[in-house]
C-alpha cells in the first residue's frame, strides 16, 4: 500500500518510543497536587525556573525513550491510539452513496481517506441508509455503492464504524424508503405526529414498531431482516475493516420524540410532546387506565407551550408549581419517556442477536438536548423523551439500558461549549455533556463523541480537544462530522490537522517548540506509517 | 610603552608648535605594536588597557620599543586610557573584466574564458541559450560543458569559481573561468555575469548580462558590443535596468582587431572566431586601518587631554563632543578648539586632522576640561562615508575628579561585560545539553524531514477532495439551509477563499487620489453598492506613496495618502461593514520604496516604523544594491524589491497585516504584484493576518506569436495556477488570463463592449470583479440586473460552464444549467430541451437567459 512506504521500518521503534514518553508524561499526571493537569506541568516548570529546564526535560524523554527503542524491537501491537485512549475517526459525507449503487464523489473520498490515514486517524464512520439500500421494494437490497465504498476503506487501513440509518435526513435529502413512503399515504398512522396533527415523516413512529403495518411485517422485523442482509452481504468485513455498528433510534438516528421541527427558527422554542398519532394514543390510554386514572389518558398535556413559545409561557413546564411537578406530570413524562426506552432496548437488542457471531461492537446515539438545561424542568430533554428534571436523573435509565445490551453511547455535540450559547436559552452542553459521562461512567457504558458541525469557528476544535483530554474515562473513540468540501477546506482542514497531532500533547509555550517539534513528529510518523 | 607615555607632552607641543613633529617615526610604531597586538587578542578587534595616572615622567625610549614592553610601562605611564579601533572602509580599486573565445587546446572544441584581475572570491554566475529556444530566459548548459566545481543554481543557471591562475600578459595575478564546448552543440549563446562572493557584488555588463552569442543577429546592431565582428559580447535580455551598482565599461577591446568577416545575412549562421575583450569594473575593497586613542591627565592644569591618531592615508574630518553624564549625549565643550575646528550645526564640533609628516595617516589633540566625563566622535572621510564604532559614536572615557580611573570600572561600551555574561550562559547552556543533543538531532531532522513529507502529502490530498467536494454541486450537510441564506461576513474567518459568492467591486481609479478625500466620497456610496449585490470592496492602497496612486509604499505604518488620512479610511471601512460589505486592503508587499540614501547614493534604507537596512532588498536587481538573497520571483525594477526570505523582513509584514486587520479593520487583501516572490511567503502573510478573502495580482505577459496572442493561453493559466498552489490555496487570484483576453491584449478593456465583459464575468464562476467608473455609469442598470441574475442563480466561483456555442461572432455557454448567456453579434438561442429558458437580461450583443 502506497501509503506505507515511507520510512516504515522507523515506525515500530518511534511508535513504542511514544509510548514510553507518553507514560512519563501520564506518571506526572498523577501527582495531581503537584501538578494538576499535563497543561500545567510544563506551564509550571517555565514559569518557576526556566525555559531551559522546559527543553532539558524534552530531551530527557526522548532519550528515554531512545533506550527503550532498542528493548522493546518487535511488532507493532494494537493500533495507534491518542495518548488520551481515544480512537479517532471521520465521517463520510451523509450521501456518499445516494442511488446505491454508485459512491458520489468517489476521487475525493479516495483523496480524503488517504490523507486522514497518513494523519494516522483509526477510521471514518459510513451512514449506510435505509432509504438508499432498501430503497424501491421491501427486502430489495442495493448494497453495491456501499460495498465499493467499504472495499476502499479496507485498502487503505483504516476502520470503519457504520450508522444503519432508519431515519431520513432533509440536507441532503435522503428520504424513507419509497415504499415505506407509499405505504404512509395510506396508513398516515406509522408517522409521529403532534398536538396540532402535523407528521413527521423523516422516521416511522416507536408505537408502530411491533404491529405488522409493512406489508404484514412490525418495522422491527424489517430492521431486523434489514440488519441480517447487512451481516452477510459484509461478512467479510466484520470484525476485520467493520468494527462497530451503531443502530438508529430514532430522528437523525438519536434516541428521541421528534419534539422540535427540523427547520427551527426559534432556538428558543422547546418543540412539543410527539405522543398524538392514533398508536400512541391508544398506548397511553390503555397505560392511563391500568394505573388508575383513565382520564389522564385521553390525550397529551394540555397546558404545555407550542413550538413558538417559550417554556415558561404556559404552566406546564413552570420552574415552580408547574404541571411537571405533579403526579399527573410524573405520570405522563415516565410513560413518554419510558417508551422511548424500550424502544432504544428493543432495537439494540435485536442489532445483538442480529450481529451476535461477530466480533463487532454495537452502539446507538442519544442526543445532546442543552438548552433550558439550566431550568429545574428541564423542558427541552423532556419533549424528547427523556426524563431528567432537577428532581430525577434522566440518563440512568438510558445507561442501564445501553449497558444491559453492551452497546456504547454516541453522544453528540462534544464541540459545544456553554460560552457561546444565548443567554435566554439557559443552556448548557457542557453540564449535560458531564452528567451524561456520569451516567455511562455509573454503567461501565463506554461512550463515543461526535461534533455537531464542521464550522470554521475555533472554539469548536478547541472544546473537542478540552473534552478528548480532560477527564475523558470511557470515552472510546471520537468521530468527526464530517467529510465535504467545508471539512477540507482551508479554512477548516489544517486547524483539524493541527488539533490531530497535537491532540496528546501538553500545551507548551513557543519557546519550547523544538522540542515539542521532535514530540510532535514522532508522534505524527508514527500515526502516519502504521499499517 | 614608553612612546605613547610620551605623547600627551608632545600634543600640546604640537599643538602649539604644528610644524614641531619629531615623533611620526614612533607613532608609526605606535600603530604597529596595536596590529600585534590584535594578534594576540585574537579574536577582539579593540585593544584597551587602563592606566593609573601615576607621576608623569616624560623620558623618550628608543623608538623601537617591542609590544611586550608596554605591559613594564604601564605602571610608569600617566595614560589613562588607551585604545587602538580596528576600522573597515570600502576602498575603490580598479581593474578588469576579460574574455576571451578562441579554439581549445582539443582543436575540436571552442573555449571561453572570462577572467578577472582584481582580488576576490569570484563566482560565475552563468547560462546558456539553446538555439532553438526564442525566449531569453536561461538554460542550464549541457553537463559536459560545467567546468570542475560548478554547482546548479535553481534550474537554469551554474555558479563556477574562477580559479588563480596564471599570469596574464601584463604578469598579474589573475583569476579565471575557461569553459569548453563543441561547437556543434545546440548552445545559441552564453549569458553570465561575475559575482563577488567576497563582497556580494554583482558586476553586469552595462546593467544587463553578459551575452556570447554563437549565432549571428546581424541585425540588432545598436547595442552589440563587438558587432562589428560579427559576434562579440552584447547584453542580454533580462533587464532594461539602465542605473546599475557596478558598471563596466568597455574600455577600448584590446586586440583582435581585424580578421572578421561579415556575412550579415545569413542569420542562423554559427561562426567562430576567437576574440579578447576588456570591461574595467571597479571594485569596493574593504580596507582595514586602526584608529588610536590615548587619554592623558595634564597635572598641572588638571585637563584631560585626548589624543586621536589614524594611518587612513586620507583627509580625515572628526565630528566630536563631549559627554557629561552616562547616557552619552552631546554637548559641546568650551574652547579653546583644536586649528581647524569649526561648529556643525550646534551639536558638534569638526575638527579636521592633520596629516602626519611621513604622510602615512594623521593625528588630533583635543584638550577637555575635567568636568566632561567623556568623549564623543565619529569620522568623516573623504569620499563623504563615514566611520564609527560598530553603529554607534565612539566612545572614550575621560579621568575626572571624582572619577578615579583606578576605582571607576571602565566604560569602553558596556556590550563587554554583558557579552561575558552571555557568554557564560551560553557556555554553561552548552556544556548542559551537547552530550544529549547530538545523538538526537540527526534523528529529529530526519523525523522532520519525513514528517514534512507527509504533512505535504496530507495537504495535497485534502486540496483534492477539497477541489472535487467543492465542485460538486453544493450540497450544504447537516447545516440548516436558514443559516446559509443569511451570508453576512462572519466575525471570524480564516479561509482566504471567502464562500465563493463574492461579489467584488474595485472601489476606485486610477484617478481617485486626484481629489484627496476619496475615502469620504466612496463613503457615501456605501449603501449604495451593498444594495446593488456587492459582496467584497477592494480599496485602494492605503500607505504613503512615493506616487501618487499609492503602488510606490514608503512608510507603511504610515496611512495617510492621497486618498485620506488613517481615520477616514477607518470610518469608511467601519461604513462597508455596517451596510455588509468585506473590504479588500491592497497591500503591496513585493516592493517598498527607500527613505535613504546609502553611501552609494543609492535609495535602499528605510525608514519609518520598519526602518530596515540594504538586507530587506533583494540582491538581484543592481539597481538598489541589495545585500539580501537573490529575489524568489521577478523583479519590478521602479522600487526595491522586498526579500522575502529574511525572516526580519517576514515578521514585520505579519506584524503589519496583523495590525491593518486590527486598527483599520481590513477584512482581506487584494496583493499587489505576488509575481514578485514565492507563493509560499504569501501563505505564510495569509495564515498570520487570516484574512476572510485575498486575491493576488498575478500579472505577466500573455503569450504572443508573431505578434498576435495565442488564442491558447493555457501556460499563462497554468503559471497563476502555480502560484494560487504555491500559495497553498490560501489566496486566489485574479484571472489575469481571461482578462487578458477579453482585454484582446489591449490596457485598458476595448470602449463599447465593457457590457459584454460583465456579462461574461457576472454570468461564469470565478469572483466577478466590478470596476467603480462602470457602476456609476450608465452600465449601471444593466450591471444591477447581472448581479442579481447571478445571485439568483447562486452562480458561485466554481459553477460549471457548458460552452454551447464558439464561433467567430458569438461565443455562447450554460452556467450550472441554470443560466444561458451569448456574447457577440452572432445568433444563439438556448437549446429547448429539459429546461425552458426564459430571456432575462439583453444588451449590445449580449443576451442572458435562465432556466425556469
Amino acid at each position: 500500500m502506497e501509503v506505507s512506504m515511507i520510512g516504515s521500518s522507523t515506525s515500530c521503534s518511534s511508535s513504542s518510543a511514544n509510548k514510553i514518553v507518553r507514560s512519563e508524561l501520564g506518571f506526572c499526571d498523577l501527582n495531581p497536587r503537584i501538578l494538576p493537569t499535563k497543561n500545567k506541568l510544563f506551564f509550571d516548570w517555565k514559569k518557576h525556573r526556566c525555559s531551559k529546564a522546559g527543553i532539558r526535560l524534552m530531551l530527557k524523554t526522548s532519550i528515554r525513550s531512545e533506550a527503550a527503542n532498542s528493548e522493546t524491537v518487535r511488532p507493532c501491537s494494537g493500533r495507534p491510539r491518542s495518548a488520551s485512549g481515544v480512537k479517532l475517526f471521520v465521517g463520510f459525507p451523509l450521501d456518499a452513496v445516494s442511488d446505491g449503487k454508485t459512491i458520489n464523489n468517489s476521487r475525493a473520498i479516495a483523496a480524503g481517506i488517504k490523507a486522514l490515514k497518513l494523519l494516522g486517524l483509526e477510521g471514518v464512520e459510513l451512514p449506510i441508509w435505509w432509504g438508499v439500500v432498501e430503497k424501491e421494494a421491501m427486502g430489495c437490497y442495493e448494497w453495491s455503492g456501499y460495498r465499493a465504498l467499504v472495499e476502499m476503506v479496507a485498502k487503505v487501513g483504516l476502520k470503519l464504524h457504520v450508522s444503519l440509518c432508519f431515519h431520513a435526513t432533509k440536507q441532503p435529502r435522503i428520504p424513507l424508503p419509497e415504499w415505506v413512503m407509499q405505504i404512509g399515504e395510506t396508513q398516515p398512522a406509522i408517522f409521529f405526529k403532534d398536538r396540532s396533527g402535523r407528521q413527521y415523516k423523516d422516521c416511522i413512529s416507536l408505537a408502530v414498531d411491533d404491529l405488522p403495518v409493512l406489508n404484514g411485517k412490525s418495522p422491527i422485523r424489517v430492521y431486523q431482516q434489514f440488519c441480517e442482509s447487512f451481516n452477510s452481504t459484509f461478512s467479510d468485513f466484520m470484525g476485520s475493516t467493520i468494527m462497530d455498528v451503531s443502530m438508529s433510534l430514532g430522528p437523525n438516528g438519536e434516541l428521541r420524540y421528534p419534539s422540535y421541527p427540523a427547520k427551527s427558527s426559534q432556538i428558543l422554542s422547546v418543540g412539543e410532546f410527539q405522543c398524538y398519532d392514533e398508536n400512541m394514543l391508544a398506548i397511553l390510554k390503555q397505560h392511563a387506565e391500568a394505573s388508575g386514572n383513565p382520564y389522564w389518558g385521553l390525550s397529551g398535556p394540555h397546558d404545555a407551550p407550542n413550538y413558538d413559545q417559550s417554556p415558561m409561557a404556559s404552566n406546564f413546564f413552570r420552574e415552580h408549581g408547574g404541571s411537571w411537578e405533579t403526579p399527573y406530570g410524573n405520570f405522563f413524562l415516565s410513560w413518554y419517556s419510558s417508551q422511548l426506552i424500550s424502544h432504544g432496548d428493543h432495537l439494540l437488542s435485536l442489532a445483538s442477536s442480529v450481529f451476535s457471531n461477530t466480533s463487532v461492537t454495537l452502539s446507538g446515539k442519544i442526543p445532546l438536548m442543552h438548552s433550558w438545561y439550566k431550568t429545574r424542568s428541564h423542558p427541552s430533554e423532556l419533549v424528547a423523551g427523556i426524563y431528567n428534571t432537577i428532581n430525577r436523573d434522566g440518563y440512568e435509565a438510558i445507561a442501564e439500558m445501553f449497558a444491559r445490551n453492551s452497546c456504547k453511547m454516541i453522544v453528540p455535540g462534544l464541540d459545544l461549549s456553554d460560552e457561546p450559547q444565548p443567554q435566554e436559552s439557559l443552556s448548557s452542553p457542557e453540564l449535560l455533556l458531564a452528567q451524561i459521562k456520569q451516567a455511562c461512567r455509573k454503567h461501565g457504558v463506554e461512550f463515543c463523541g461526535q461534533n455537531t458541525l464542521v464550522s470554521g469557528d475555533p472554539r469548536g476544535l478547541e472544546q473537542i480537544k478540552k473534552n478528548l483530554v480532560n477527564d475523558n474515562e470511557g470515552l472510546n473513540s471520537f468521530t468527526f462530522q464530517r467529510m465535504g468540501a467545508e471539512f477540507f477546506s482551508p479554512l477548516y482542514f489544517p486547524t483539524f490537522t493541527k488539533l490531530v497531532t497535537t491532540l496528546d500533547q501538553p500545551e507548551l509555550g513557543s519557546d519550547d517548540l523544538e522540542g515539542a517539534e521532535s514530540f510532535r513528529s514522532m508522534r505524527s510518523l508514527n500515526l502516519g506509517l502504521q499499517k | 610603552m614608553s612612546a605613547v607615555a610620551l605623547e600627551p607632552l608632545l600634543h600640546k607641543s604640537y599643538r602649539q608648535n604644528p610644524r614641531f613633529r619629531p615623533r611620526s617615526l614612533k607613532t608609526k610604531h605606535f600603530s604597529l605594536s596595536c596590529s600585534s597586538n590584535k594578534r594576540l587578542s585574537n579574536s577582539s578587534s579593540t585593544f584597551c588597557n587602563f592606566k593609573t595616572p601615576i607621576v608623569h615622567s616624560a623620558k623618550a625610549t628608543s623608538t623601537d620599543t617591542a609590544f611586550l614592553e608596554t605591559q613594564e610601562n604601564e605602571t610608569s605611564s600617566d595614560t589613562f586610557f588607551k585604545e587602538t579601533f580596528h576600522l573597515k572602509r570600502i576602498q575603490k580599486v580598479e581593474g578588469k573584466i576579460s574574455v576571451r573565445l578562441r579554439r581549445g587546446d582539443d582543436k575540436e572544441k571552442w573555449q571561453l574564458s572570462v577572467g578577472c584581475n582584481l582580488h576576490g572570491n569570484w563566482i560565475l554566475h552563468w547560462g546558456v541559450n539553446y538555439i532553438d529556444d526564442v525566449g531569453s530566459e536561461w538554460d542550464q548548459p549541457p553537463l559536459e560543458m560545467r567546468p570542475a566545481g560548478s554547482v546548479p543554481i535553481k534550474d537554469y543557471a551554474i555558479e563556477t569559481p574562477l580559479t588563480k591562475s596564471s599570469l596574464d600578459l601584463e604578469g598579474e595575478m589573475l583569476h579565471e573561468v575557461k569553459i569548453d564546448f563543441n561547437p556543434d552543440s545546440e548552445i545559441a549563446a552564453i549569458n553570465f555575469v561575475l559575482k563577488d562572493e567576497e563582497t556580494g557584488s554583482w558586476y553586469q555588463h552595462r546593467g544587463r548580462d553578459f551575452k556570447v552569442p554563437f549565432l549571428d543577429y546581424l541585425h540588432h546592431g545598436s547595442n552589440v558590443v563587438g558587432a562589428k565582428r560579427g559576434f562579440g559580447i552584447w547584453p542580454g535580455a533580462l533587464g532594461q535596468l539602465s542605473n546599475i551598482l557596478i558598471k563596466t565599461e568597455v574600455s577600448s577591446p584590446k586586440g583582435q582587431d581585424g580578421g572578421s568577416e561579415i556575412s550579415g545575412s545569413d542569420m542562423q549562421s554559427r561562426r567562430f572566431e576567437g576574440f579578447y575583450e576588456e570591461y574595467a569594473i571597479v571594485k569596493e575593497v574593504p580596507v582595514d586601518n586602526t584608529l588610536s586613542i590615548s587619554v592623558n591627565k595634564c597635572p598641572e592644569t588638571a585637563k584631560n587631554n585626548v589624543y586621536l591618531e589614524t594611518d587612513i592615508p586620507e583627509d580625515v574630518v572628526v565630528h566630536w563632543g563631549v559627554c557629561k553624564g552616562t547616557d552619552k549625549k552631546w554637548y559641546i565643550p568650551p574652547g579653546p578648539y583644536p586649528p581647524e575646528t569649526k561648529a556643525f550645526k550646534n551639536k558638534a564640533l569638526r575638527t579636521q586632522l592633520q596629516f602626519k609628516e611621513d604622510g602615512l595617516g594623521s593625528w588630533g589633540s583635543f584638550t577637555l576640561d575635567e568636568e566632561f566625563i567623556g568623549f564623543l566622535f565619529v569620522l568623516k572621510l573623504s569620499d563623504n562615508s563615514w566611520l564609527n564604532d560598530k553603529g554607534s559614536d565612539f566612545y572614550v572615557p575621560l579621568p575626572s575628579s571624582g572619577n578615579l580611573p583606578a576605582s571607576s570600572p571602565p566604560q569602553v561600551s558596556g556590550e563587554e561585560t554583558d557579552q561575558r555574561a552571555y557568554t557564560d550562559e551560553i557556555i554553561n547552556e552548552i556544556r548542559n545539553l551537547v552530550s544529549d543533543i547530538s545523538l538526537e538531532k540527526s534523528r529529529k531532522a530526519k523525523t522532520k524531514e519525513a514528517q514534512e513529507s507527509i504533512l505535504q502529502e496530507i495537504e495535497k490530498l485534502a486540496a483534492e477532495a477539497y477541489s472535487i467536494f467543492r465542485s460538486s454541486i453544493p450540497t450544504f450537510t447537516e447545516a440548516t439551509v436558514a443559516e446559509l441564506e443569511t451570508q453576512k461576513p462572519p466575525a471570524k474567518f480564516c479561509s482566504g477563499t471567502g464562500t465563493g459568492f463574492e461579489i467584488l467591486c474595485q472601489g476606485f481609479n486610477w484617478e481617485s487620489h486626484k481629489s484627496g478625500r476619496w475615502y469620504m466620497e466612496l463613503y457615501e456610496k456605501a449603501e449604495e453598492l451593498s444594495s446593488l449585490g456587492f459582496t467584497v470592496v477592494w480599496l485602494p492602497p492605503p500607505t504613503e506613496s512615493v506616487s501618487p496612486e499609492g503602488y510606490m509604499p514608503k512608510d507603511l505604518y504610515n496611512l495617510n495618502s492621497r486618498y485620506g488620512n488613517i481615520e477616514e479610511l477607518k470610518a469608511l471601512v467601519k461604513r462597508f461593514h455596517e451596510v455588509g460589505i468585506i473590504v479588500l486592503g491592497d497591500v503591496v508587499l513585493n516592493h517598498r520604496c527607500a527613505h535613504y540614501q546609502n553611501k552609494n547614493g543609492v535609495w535602499n534604507i528605510f525608514g519609518g516604523r520598519l526602518n530596515w537596512d540594504d538586507c530587506a532588498i533583494v540582491a538581484d536587481d543592481p539597481h538598489f544594491q541589495g545585500r539580501g538573497n537573490k529575489s524568489s520571483g521577478d523583479n519590478f525594477h521602479a522600487a526595491p524589491n522586498i526579500d522575502h526570505s529574511q525572516d526580519f523582513v517576514r515578521k514585520d509584514i505579519k506584524e503589519w497585516l496583523c495590525w491593518l486587520r486590527e486598527e483599520i479593520g481590513y477584512d482581506g487583501w487584494r496583493l499587489d504584484f505576488v509575481r514578485g516572490f514565492w507563493g509560499g511567503y504569501v501563505k505564510d502573510y495569509l495564515d498570520a493576518s487570516e484574512p476572510y478573502f485575498a486575491v493576488g495580482e498575478y500579472w505577466d505577459s500573455l503569450g504572443y506569436t508573431y505578434g498576435e496572442m495565442d488564442h491558447n493561453q493555457d501556460a499563462h493559466r497554468q503559471r497563476i495556477i502555480d502560484w494560487i498552489n504555491a500559495a497553498s490555496g490560501t489566496a486566489g487570484a485574479f484571472d489575469v488570463t481571461t482578462k487578458g483576453i477579453l482585454h484582446s491584449g489591449h490596457w485598458r478593456f476595448p470602449s463599447g463592449k465593457e457590457m459584454q465583459g460583465y456579462a461574461y464575468i457576472l454570468t461564469h464562476p470565478g469572483t466577478p470583479s466590478v470596476f467603480y467608473d462602470h457602476i456609476f455609469s450608465h452600465y449601471k442598470s444593466e450591471i444591477l440586473a447581472l448581479i442579481s441574475l447571478r445571485n439568483r442563480n447562486k452562480i458561485h466561483c466554481r459553477s460549471t460552464v457548458k460552452i454551447a456555442k464558439a464561433e467567430s461572432d458569438v461565443y455562447a455557454a450554460i452556467i450550472d444549467e441554470k443560466v444561458a448567456v451569448k456574447i457577440g453579434p452572432g445568433h444563439f438561442e438556448p437549446p429547448s430541451g429539459s429546461q425552458n429558458w426564459s430571456f432575462a437580461i439583453e444588451g449590445k450583443d449580449y443576451k442572458v437567459w435562465e432556466a425556469s
